[in-house]
């Protein structure tokens, strides 16, 4: 029996990743970590978004962008998703806020979704789930996080801001279809943030070994085995990017090569952008994938929980490439702050107001 | 129809009255020109303050002052607020002169005030910019020094002029009020000073723009056949005004098109000639606003305002809202008073032997303007 | 509350879409959700939606402050040339004011305008960047 995954795809995909850059060796400086950190974890610089953005205007740019590629009327879009972990409001829908902007069916399922950093991609299971029981026909799907992090944690080196959205519907339609897709959720308490905290809590090394690699592996492998294929069926493989030496070294283990991953990768230039991070680098794939390529995506959230999708490009893809910004320009278009601005940019500065 | 004079005028200093509140700014004025008028009162009051509800929580201040003054009581006399953004004190004189005009009234006592540091100036700021659209311009983070800064560079493009020749406002504005003692900023600047004060919106910087400042003004306005002979004053020849449509809306930014639309009535009024033989008070809140309005009003040919800054003799004598300084719904009644005093009696150092006064009055980039065309 | 719900609430197609009235009598376009074309006083119009690129028509480096500012001066105020002729006035971001041109080409992106610090609502509206290539 066909997976009902198989009548869906992907029509369209966005990305957004804010101007500004604030190097990890500044924020490793100013905190006082021993300068080869940086290095440990491969994380260059990340992206910081301005004080006038947040994960709505970041997953609008996202949507809009992939509503674009998608060429289709917004009015037509079903479902729209938010996964993030930086909501603007602890309570009212950001998905409202980038829906009407965007012009998006006023009669549709519409939410925030939470789940760390796997909301986003929880969400592109559902919109998936629900064209796939015909109950929409186009489903968006985002990812954005203005990503916050404790000043001097170590996870400040990493968190950044970002956003990705997809467009998906009809398989026939799409310009990368799903062959597949599995998920694997257990309680484990990895990472966290409690209701009115400002930054998040994690186990440290308790983020490795039974969050992150434990659940992705199982996923993967679940995936692999339910649709008879091997690491050397995929041409690329995206993992979620805490880091950048993370997803070298699940991909590693599953037996996945290097030259495989290191194309889905953006977290050393960008920072980890939660809830966009793997599918931001997915976006990246799209942007270059030859037709027939088949691409392996394993995001991951604390608490814990992984999917993997086994997604293979289709020819359309090409001539929807030029017509929305695309990940390398996005990592090209950026500009230097220090510690200051970035502080100032994500509103870390105790001000009167 | 009633020939309408102004027959008595009073203004505060400029400045930054911290213990006086608009009812005391209000009742120095309005005493004085109760006194000159013979301690007579008028039978109307009006009252222009543009910012009274946002700066001093204020409604119906026309009743208020009317309270506080003293005039509500046995006497009461009805009164009536007038706003208009910046030009609200013109508006205020525009409806006195009418009023008096058709006989509804005998002599109406004009007063206008603004207390503009009853709260930092960032508050004062952001109330102000609320004379653009707050839907379509204020909410988009779109101020008034904004659009004056993209008029200017706009000018400058357009006619070759250097942001130095546009230093020749600010320096005769203050050169005006170093000899005007109830100006805010009576002192002289030079043309670097004001190209390297403090930017507010490139290129316009602080000595373009006015400073802020509390203040209050007074006028009577009477019909000729209620006025003793000999004690007339200043003649109202006429009161005109017009609106314009928002800056996006236009296709030449340098240009003061509601200005400019009021220039032919003042033609049309005046005898030909009559340019060299008449004061000027122009809105000034920029320097290039003065410059246009000069153009705008005939005085020069576009582009060239700025060179006829240094020429023409009784030009804003108080030193401009500039350096007299704009305390917003009061400015308009201190031009009136200026030039009243001027034609008079002479002012800050005037003696003015011409015939023929105009107060030009507008708000942000000539949203409305107001044209006032006195005679004595 | 410092800042009205409604006032923002109600002008959603102006904020989050830059609205403009078509005229169908002069054919002029312009900006906002108007009753009445202000070109040609005619009550024949219609509501369009624009692609939200166009051209840099002028622009100012602001200093001028006022509440709630702190964190987002100096602001470059312009005015934009959409591609389907209206002006419309707004704010230029993600541009450092030397590299700023006329004629820029530009694009409308979602930001947020003003929050009502700290328990208020944010309000978004588009501002404009330098354009990004596809």
């Amino acid at each position: 029996m066909p997976r009902p995954e198989e009548r869906v795809g992907i029509l369209g995909w966005g990305a957004y990743i804010p101007r500004f850059r604030v190097k990890a060796e500044e924020i490793a400086r100013l905190w006082g970590f021993e300068p080869s950190v940086t290095k440990a974890l491969w994380i260059e610089e990340k992206a910081v978004a301005a004080p006038d953005e947040d994960a709505v205007t970041m997953g609008w740019y996202a949507a809009k962008s992939a509503i674009k590629r998608a060429g289709i009327d917004p009015s037509l879009i079903g479902c729209a998703f938010v996964g993030t972990e930086s909501k603007p409001y602890a309570v009212k829908p950001s998905a409202t806020i980038i829906a009407d902007a965007l012009n998006i069916s006023k009669v549709k399922l519409s939410t925030d979704m939470e789940f760390a950093c796997r909301a986003g991609s929880e969400g592109l299971r559902l919109a998936t789930s629900l064209v796939a029981s015909g109950t929409i026909k186009y489903g968006l799907a985002i990812g954005s996080d203005t990503a916050q992090a404790n000043p001097g944690d170590i996870l400040e080196l990493t968190a950044a801001s970002g956003a990705a959205a997809y467009v998906v519907g009809p398989s026939e339609e799409a310009v990368a279809s799903f062959e597949g897709m599995v998920t694997y959720i257990t309680d484990t308490p990895d990472f966290w943030r409690r209701d009115c905290s400002k930054y998040p809590m994690h186990g440290e090394g308790f983020t490795g070994e039974p969050a992150y690699f434990h659940h992705i592996m199982t996923a993967v492998k679940l995936l692999m085995e339910e649709l008879g294929l091997k690491p050397s069926d995929f041409d690329y493989a995206v993992f979620h990017q805490p880091n950048g030496k993370f997803p070298l070294k699940v991909g590693k283990r599953l037996g996945f090569t290097k030259d495989k991953i290191l194309p889905g990768i953006v977290t050393p230039w960008i920072g980890n952008t939660y809830n966009a991070s793997a599918l931001l680098g997915l976006a990246k794939v799209l942007d270059s994938a030859k037709p027939g390529s088949r691409i392996l995506v394993a995001p991951f959230g604390s608490g814990a929980g992984s999917d993997a999708y086994s997604i293979v490009v289709k020819d359309r893809i090409e001539e929807k490439r030029g017509l929305a910004p695309k990940v390398e320009d996005m990592l090209r278009r950026k500009k230097y702050i220090d510690y200051a601005t970035y502080a100032k940019s994500r509103h870390m500065i105790l001000r009167n107001v | 129809m009633q020939k309408v004079y102004v027959t008595a005028a009073a203004m505060t200093k400029v400045g930054r009255h911290f213990n006086l509140g608009f009812k005391e700014l209000a009742y120095e004025v309005v005493e004085r020109v109760i006194e000159e008028s013979g301690g007579e009162a008028p039978d109307y009051l009006i009252v222009s303050s543009t910012l009274a509800a946002l700066q001093c929580h204020q409604l119906d201040v026309s009743t208020i002052v009317a309270q506080a003054l003293g005039l509500s009581g046995r006497r009461r006399i009805p009164s009536i607020r007038v706003e208009t953004g910046e030009s609200s004190g013109a508006a205020a004189v525009e409806i006195a002169v009418a009023m008096v005009r058709s006989g509804m009234a005998k002599k109406v006592l004009v007063v206008g005030f603004e207390k503009m540091t009853e709260y930092p100036s960032a508050k004062v700021n952001a109330d102000y910019s609320k004379i653009l659209d707050y839907e379509l311009e204020v909410m988009r983070n779109v101020t008034p020094p904004n659009y004056a800064a993209m008029i200017m560079k706009d000018y400058m493009r357009r006619y070759g002029v250097s942001r130095e020749d546009l230093t020749s406002w600010p320096v005769r504005m203050h050169e005006n009020a170093s000899r005007n003692p109830l100006a805010q900023l009576p002192f002289k600047i030079s043309k670097d000073a004001v190209l390297k004060a403090q930017v507010i919106s490139e290129p316009i910087t602080l000595l373009d723009s006015f400073p802020l400042g509390d203040g209050a003004a007074a006028l009577m306005i009477a019909g000729g056949d209620f006025i003793p002979p000999g004690s007339e004053g200043v003649e109202v020849l006429t009161t005109c005004s017009s609106t314009s449509t928002p800056l996006y809306l236009r296709d030449e930014l340098a240009s003061l098109p509601a200005t400019a639309s009021l220039r032919k009535v003042a033609d049309a009024v005046l005898p030909s000639g009559w340019r060299k033989d008449a004061a000027v008070q122009v809105h000034d809140s920029y320097s290039i606003y003065g410059v246009l309005a000069l153009e705008a009003l005939g005085f020069a040919e576009p582009g060239q305002g700025y060179r006829v800054v240094e020429e023409l003799e009784y030009l804003n004598p108080g030193g401009g809202l500039k350096a007299r300084g704009h305390p917003i719904g009061a400015t308009p009644i201190y031009g009136m008073c200026e030039l009243y005093a001027l034609m008079m009696e002479g002012f800050a150092g005037l003696s003015f032997s011409g015939s023929y006064g105009l107060v030009h009055s507008m708000s942000g980039p000539d949203y409305n303007s107001r044209l006032i065309i006195l005679k004595r | 509350m410092k800042l009205s719900i409604s006032i923002h609430w109600r002008r959603k197609e102006t904020h989050y879409r830059l609205a403009l009235t078509k005229c169908r009598a002069c054919g002029r376009v312009s900006f906002g959700e108007r009753k009445v074309c202000p070109y040609c006083g005619s009550k024949d119009v219609t509501t369009l939606i624009p692609s939200g690129t166009g051209t840099l028509l002028s622009y100012s480096v602001s200093y001028f402050r006022r509440e709630g500012d702190e964190e987002f001066l100096p602001r470059i105020t312009c005015l934009v040339k959409l591609d389907e002729g209206a002006i419309v006035p707004g704010e230029l971001v993600d541009v450092d004011p030397d590299e700023v041109y006329i004629g820029m080409k530009v694009e409308a992106v979602l930001r947020r305008y003003s929050s009502d610090d700290p328990y208020g609502l944010i309000y978004y509206g588009l501002k404009f960047i330098p354009f990004l290539k596809g």
